[in-house]
């Protein structure tokens, strides 16, 4: 099932950058490149080949885990990308973990009591979330915790340009600075995630709390926690049986929830500068870098797939009806 | 004469009272119309509320502050940024709007077909859409508006393409289960071309699920081309679109020339967030178990 999907998807990225008006070899020759020159690098980068052996020979170099150079850098990019996958996983790691903490409790405590104030000052403040441009609430964010309040740093890269980074050992600045006890190095990597972090957190939490609401309303609504209350139980532990039942399926939608929020912290680690596999991707697909695309879509998809198969496993855990096989 | 006069008040009375049963059915539906034909006066009559032309620039007056000459400062070319913002509500309803009939007039026939026929077609296009889920909407339509042409009419067709999957799923749902009812097969037996049966008989009873989205994806539509002209592919400045102005402004933001940036990104919270109101309202008065929860 996973094999088929990666392949698709490497078809089709691998066509969609060659069949569109992109020209790396415009763009790598320069303007007064000449006939010659723009030749050779034609041959240099394989565009002469048909169509089908290019696809071939690309899809046999990533079968062995070569995903080739990039175009514009000539750097590895299966190298590129693995050094900016640690970066970005720390800030989707904390911008929906907190965004998971501030929206399933505010998502049930909606659902129960629906239609009452907090459920519908909730619901308006989720419809607020769903319609802020992430970018922009980046931008307004620096503008008040750097430009007026000088309490954030600015929203340029990980780490200040004023402290050397820690020695790479993991690839997150703040993990490696605290292996190697640097305590001013910890100090900036720590303070340079706050604002992407609450942006993300913010824009990741809209659709945790219609989604929990919705999910929470169905299970209060069902047989099982009829009977419960019917049995005279206490408010509290036909809570408490409400938010087991609806563990399961929130845990899910967080899941299908992370591959759409990885395009929400593209745009804030291009706000940020974040220097992350987002702002990469995003470069990537603007500069018309062929190889560098395919690979981060590639990456991508494999990502998703990763997500949803930890998601699987977390619910065979949790959820007793569950069994892995 | 009297008479005619008459049954025209009461026609009048009675469509009042149809919008006053209406906005108490859905208050925030109410409130989401309210917002989007605010913008969309502003759209159709730009023109009357626009104080300067909003594509010429005034090279003595770069980056001024908001004063009564110019009433959300200019930008860095010296443009007045009000009425950029106006203008840039036709960009908003401009992309939604095809964007959305685009997607509809693919979506809902493909759910059609696949909900009807089932078999190999429906798996592997279901598949397909599965496929196409890998992926965040914005870098997908990133990277197609980038691949095949930046302008505004390609925007507004790969929008439109990209987001018809959601139609065909709903619609396809909703044909699995009419397909065996019994209006769909006394239509068969009475020998009716399966066109017909497509288009007449299950058509009018499967597609309310999709209007409902209709408003919650132009926002989505609106959202998506603002974020692209953000990122400088598709609308680029110095056309007066909303994502194109805070890509101006967004080097602004740090150094305080805050109205360049802020402005065009409040209109397009405010436009987004209007149909999103709209939307939520319009699902939870058609989805009749939303409606009983009260």
């Amino acid at each position: 099932m996973v094999i088929p999907l990666l392949v698709g998807v490497m078809f089709l990225t691998f066509m969609l950058v060659r069949i569109g008006g992109l020209d790396p070899v415009g763009l790598l020759a320069g303007p007064t490149a000449t006939a010659e020159e723009f030749e050779i690098i034609t041959e240099e980068l394989g565009l002469d080949q048909p169509l089908w052996k290019q696809f071939l020979i690309y899809a046999q170099n990533v079968a062995q885990g070569d995903l080739g150079e990039s175009w514009l850098s000539n750097r590895p990019v299966l190298d590129d990308i693995a050094a900016r996958s640690v970066v970005s996983l720390e800030l989707l790691f904390w911008g929906i973990g907190i965004g998971t903490f501030i929206g399933v409790p505010i998502g049930l405590r909606a659902a129960f009591k629906p239609n009452g104030r907090f459920d519908q000052s909730t619901r308006i403040l989720s419809l607020l979330g769903f319609s802020i441009p992430t970018y922009w609430l980046g931008l307004v964010m620096l503008f008040v915790f750097f430009y007026l309040l000088r309490w954030a740093p600015p929203g340029m890269g990980r780490i200040s340009l004023m402290v050397s980074p820690p020695d790479f050992v993991t690839g997150s600045y703040l993990i490696d600075s605290l292996l190697s006890s640097n305590w001013r190095a910890a100090y900036s990597s720590l303070s340079h995630p706050i604002l992407p972090v609450i942006c993300l957190a913010i824009v990741s939490a809209a659709p945790i709390i219609k989604q929990t609401r919705a999910i929470a309303l169905e299970v209060i609504s069902s047989d099982a926690v009829r009977y419960a209350r019917a049995c005279g139980l206490k408010v509290k532990t036909v809570r408490q049986i409400v938010f087991r039942n609806s563990a399961t399926p929130v845990l899910t939608f967080i899941g299908t929830e992370i591959t759409g929020l990885v395009g929400t912290m593209s745009l804030i680690e291009y706000v940020f500068a974040w220097g992350g596999l987002g702002q990469y991707g995003l470069n990537a697909i603007v500069r018309g870098d062929f190889t560098a695309v395919q690979g981060y879509v590639l990456v991508l998809a494999l990502f998703s797939v990763l997500i949803f198969l930890i998601v699987d496993i977390v619910v065979a855990l949790i959820e007793p009806r569950v069994e892995l096989n | 004469m009297s008479k005619i006069k008459a049954e025209s008040t009461s026609l009048l009375n009675r469509i009042v009272n149809r919008i006053r049963g209406v906005s108490r059915l859905s208050p925030t539906a109410t409130a989401g119309v309210l917002v989007i034909l605010f913008f969309g006066v502003l759209a159709m009559f730009s023109g009357g509320f626009m104080t300067h032309d909003p594509v010429s620039s005034y090279p003595d007056r770069i980056l001024e502050a908001p004063s009564a000459e110019h009433w959300f400062g200019t930008d860095g070319n010296g443009m007045d940024v009000f009425s950029r913002v106006i203008y840039g509500a036709k960009f908003g309803f401009g992309v939604a709007i095809p964007a959305v009939i685009i997607s509809v007039l693919i979506g809902v026939p493909v759910g059609l077909i696949a909900g009807y026929r089932g078999g190999l077609l429906d798996e592997v296009l279901m598949r397909f859409f599965d496929g196409l889920r890998v992926f965040p909407s914005i870098i997908l339509a990133l990277a197609v508006v980038a691949a095949t042409g930046q302008s505004l009419i390609n925007v507004v067709l790969v929008l439109g393409f990209l987001d018809s999957p959601v139609f065909a799923r709903v619609v396809r749902s909703e044909v699995l289960a009419l397909r065996s009812s019994i209006f769909v097969e006394s239509a068969i037996a009475a020998g009716n071309p399966t066109w017909r049966i497509l288009f007449v008989h299950l058509l009018p009873n499967s597609i309310q699920g999709a209007m409902a989205q209709t408003a919650v994806r132009a926002a989505w539509a609106v959202r998506i081309s603002a974020t692209l002209a953000f990122l400088g592919v598709g609308i680029q400045a110095p056309t007066p679109e909303w994502g194109a102005m805070i890509r101006q402004g967004a080097e602004f933001m740090i150094t305080g020339q805050w109205w360049v940036g802020i402005f065009p990104g409040v209109a397009l919270i405010f436009l987004v967030f209007g149909l999103n109101l709209f939307g939520d309202g319009i699902q939870d008065v058609l989805d009749p178990r939303r409606r009983t929860e009260k």
